[in-house]
């Protein structure tokens, strides 16, 4: 079990730890490029582009600046404004779109459990009493023969 | 010209208001000549195709002339445009696009109401509803946005074409999706007649979905040339990138197909008939909410070829469509009690429900992030960007199960499924997943990428579904072998002709997962970017790109730069690319010409981006882009499947259990008992 633990403890690390690299393809990837091409900051490839060459200067050194993700993006939402940033925030208002997806699935999941649960005890009984061999077998057959 | 075709634009609305007004008083009517009416509003009906091609005719033939009075053909055509392009004119602009999704739409109606005796009763209904539709897209048309605008004055030449749509699959890629988004119109129209009239029994869900496969079929081509076109010509290594317009797509994509499963339950079982008239509801007003978006500029989106303010007519429309779906719903809804229910959690029915709800899931949050900025404005007072990071993080997760789905589904058996048979039929597919999953995490270590995790996670789902399908084709070939005297394939072949839905259906599903597999190539891409000079050499991956030459060309249409690059793979000389850049003389809009070169492999993408201004050196930008190929293989095959699942079953003799089988003559007449997978 230990073993299990510590391997998991290891996976998780190793996720953790992003380089520079990897923090500069991830970031880059929540930036959109200001030039209106509506392009990600990292793919945009507008020859001559006013802004990209720029932004991915002051991306680089908002790298170095700051340890974490999200005060590179902060800094960016300041300076070019909230729209710059492609992947919505995890607090305020911006947390809704993250939360209400997952929230509604499990609620219909719950629903669909619960649906699930009354129609087996309903048709429970009822499959009791009705229940005749031959009109079953005929049944079964029928549903083989013309199968979907 | 533009006179016949602005009249016939006319004549076409008046058809379609006639055939509106004379269905429905033939419908109520109980007087002896309203059959005669009736048939008077189906001809009308079907005469608003032969009005509106005449006019879309004209205008086609105004763009071939070069008639610059035309404010239309102006905007969107040049003398120098190709003659393919000249004819995309009719659907690259705003007012042309709603003449051809009028054209679209009255070319399904004409069919529809030729195939009425397919059921008189019931295409009557369908065809009132489907005028209602005609006549709003023809007063669109007609009043506000007319493409047979005149100008004032007449200049020498146009302003040509958006560079971005001369590509030879912008000339195939809307009318396949418009010809999916309309088609949609049909199930519609036949959901809503089917509860309008109380039609008895499901033949009209029969009739119904094999529309929705076909418009399904056109939809799904659409999304993917559209994707195609993007990856061949944006230049930015990638086919999909959440734009609110590709998003628009993909919303009826997502609840036709949910459609398209749950519909069986209602033929097999008789349940889910509510939730099945909904869901066809719902997906044709997302076809209509999905042309809003792209039409009205309520969201940014890269796609903004033709935005205007004609959105409102689209809620409108939105609104009247929705009031009289939940009007003849709460009216009619005694009509749609389930026949049976849900026996057991294992079972082929609850499998169709997790699948529909994952679906729906997947819909509700590609519109929930589609929608977002709109609402963030309503409440913030300014619009959040919801990208790629979003979908992403929603989507594949939601695509993984439901890749998983696929697998269980089929194996399931309708009403219960006993642990036995769960045992028998998935320990050879499980099996197969996790040697695969194992082979591919000794292989690329995927823990150290979310990515490639979920990469990890797709080959080993797309494996068990592979397994399952090939399994289910296996044991029917098996039985159907010896009862045949034919070989394995022949056999599996004749499996195919006697349960052609069946059986396409897991043709579609396995190139669903060969698409899979295309798409988890994308947590392996790289890409490299740097000027090039003469002899320059760029490294990436196994490749070497060396500059040989950078050209220069002006022609008629555009002035374009070439680089001439060598490609070499471990020092192997493979061939030579010639990616572009063009600049469009009439628009003065620049172009990529991406050189691709593919394999089942990987894609070598290069891009030629232009001179850097400062130093004057070509810079060029390569990818390697792992199994994209096989996202293009994958649709073939869903369009294989799809056709064979439309094809009707070889013709059966449904014998007695007891009378053998004939091990001679035509195989497609031979009866007994169906293969064992067909049981599941």
């Amino acid at each position: 079990m230990k073993r299990i633990i510590l391997g998991l403890v290891l996976c998780f690390s190793l996720v953790a730890m992003a380089t520079d690299d990897d923090r500069y393809n991830d970031l880059g990837n929540k930036i959109q490029c200001s030039c209106g091409c509506g392009q990600i900051l990292i793919k945009c490839n507008h020859v001559g582009c006013p802004s990209s060459d720029g932004m991915i200067r002051q991306l680089r050194a908002s790298l170095a600046n700051y340890s974490n993700d999200e005060d590179v993006l902060n800094w960016f939402r300041r300076t070019y404004g909230v729209t710059v940033v492609v992947a919505p925030g995890t607090h305020g208002f911006e947390l809704i779109i993250w939360v209400v997806p997952p929230v509604l699935v499990a609620a219909a999941f719950l629903l669909l459990f619960f649906l699930v649960r009354r129609w087996r005890l309903r048709a429970a009984p009822a499959g009791v009493m009705n229940l005749d061999p031959g009109l079953e077998a005929l049944k079964a057959r029928a549903r083989r023969e013309t199968e979907l | 010209m533009p006179t016949i075709g602005s009249f016939s634009l006319l004549f076409a609305l008046v058809l379609a208001l006639y055939c509106f007004v004379a269905g429905i008083v033939a419908l109520i009517s109980r007087h002896p000549s309203a059959a005669r009416l009736g048939e008077t509003a189906r001809r009308a009906g079907m005469a608003t195709f032969i009005a509106t091609a005449v006019s879309a005719l004209a205008l086609v033939w105004a763009a071939l002339n070069n008639d610059y009075s035309l404010a239309y053909i102006l905007h969107h055509t040049n003398r120098a445009l190709p003659t393919p392009y000249k004819l995309a004119a009719l659907w690259s602009g705003q007012e042309g696009s709603l003449l051809f999704w009028a054209l679209l739409l009255s070319a399904y109606g004409f069919v529809l109401r030729l195939r009425h005796k397919v059921d008189r009763q019931l295409t009557a209904y369908a065809s009132v509803v489907l005028a209602g539709i005609q006549i709003f897209f023809l007063m669109l048309v007609n009043f506000a946005g007319n493409p047979f605008g005149i100008m004032d004055s007449v200049r020498a030449d146009g302003l040509g074409l958006n560079p971005l749509l001369q590509y030879p699959e912008m000339v195939i890629h809307p009318p396949m999706l418009y010809l999916g988004y309309v088609g949609m119109s049909v199930p519609f129209a036949f959901g809503l007649a089917a509860l309008i009239m109380k039609y008895p029994g499901e033949k009209w869900i029969h009739i119904t979905r094999r529309w929705t496969m076909v418009a399904w079929l056109f939809l799904t081509c659409g999304i993917f040339l559209g994707g195609h076109w993007a990856y061949g010509v944006l230049g930015w290594g990638g086919y999909w990138g959440w734009d609110p317009v590709e998003n628009a797509s993909f919303l009826p994509w997502l609840s036709s197909t949910a459609f398209l499963h749950s519909v069986m339950m209602q033929e097999k079982r008789g349940m889910m008939k509510v939730w099945n008239v909904w869901l066809i509801f719902v997906t044709f007003m997302l076809s209509i909410l999905g042309t809003l978006l792209t039409r009205s500029g309520m969201v940014q989106s890269v796609h903004a070829f033709a935005q205007s303010s004609i959105g409102t007519w689209f809620v409108w429309m939105l609104g009247i469509t929705f009031v009289v779906c939940l009007f003849f719903y709460i009216k009619n809804r005694d009509h749609l009690k389930a026949e049976n229910k849900l026996e057991s959690v294992v079972s082929r029915e609850s499998s169709f429900m997790f699948n529909n709800l994952v679906l729906l899931a997947a819909c509700f949050a590609v519109l929930w992030g589609t929608l977002f900025p709109i609402i963030s404005e309503w409440v913030r007072g300014y619009k959040i960007t919801v990208g790629p990071p979003f979908f992403n993080k929603i989507m594949i997760p939601i695509g993984l199960f439901l890749v998983f789905l696929t697998a269980v589904g089929p194996l399931l058996a309708w009403r219960r499924t006993s642990f036995a048979s769960l045992q028998r039929n998935f320990a050879i597919p499980v099996l197969v997943a996790a040697l695969t999953g194992i082979a591919f995490a000794l292989t690329v270590h995927p823990w150290k990428d979310q990515g490639q995790f979920y990469a990890l996670m797709a080959f080993a789902l797309s494996a068990l579904v592979v397994t399952t399908v090939a399994l289910e084709f296996y044991r029917g070939g098996r039985v159907l072998q010896g009862k045949l005297g034919t070989n394995l394939f022949g056999a599996m072949y004749w499996l195919t002709r006697r349960n052609t839905r069946r059986y396409g259906g897991y043709i579609v599903h396995f190139g669903v997962v060969v698409i899979v597999i295309g798409l988890a190539g994308a947590a392996f891409n790289q890409d490299k970017e740097q000027e090039m000079g003469l002899g320059d050499k760029l490294q990436i991956g196994h490749y070497e790109l060396v500059g040989q030459k950078y050209t220069e060309d002006d022609i008629a249409n555009y002035e374009s730069q070439a680089a001439i690059l060598d490609v070499y793979k471990d020092g192997k000389f493979l061939r030579t690319l010639y990616p572009e850049l063009r600049l469009y003389k009439a628009s003065q809009q620049p172009d990529h010409v991406v050189a691709i070169r593919s394999t089942l492999q990987e894609d070598l993408y290069v891009v030629y981006e232009g001179k850097n201004p400062d130093t004057d050196r070509p810079i060029i930008k390569a990818f390697v882009n792992p199994l994209v190929s096989w996202i293009w293989i994958g649709v073939l095959v869903v369009a294989f499947g799809t056709g064979i699942a439309l094809v009707p079953n070889a013709a059966q003799l449904r014998s007695p259990v007891s009378v053998p089988a004939r091990a001679h003559g035509d195989p497609g007449q031979v009866s007994g008992l169906e293969p064992a997978g067909a049981t599941k």
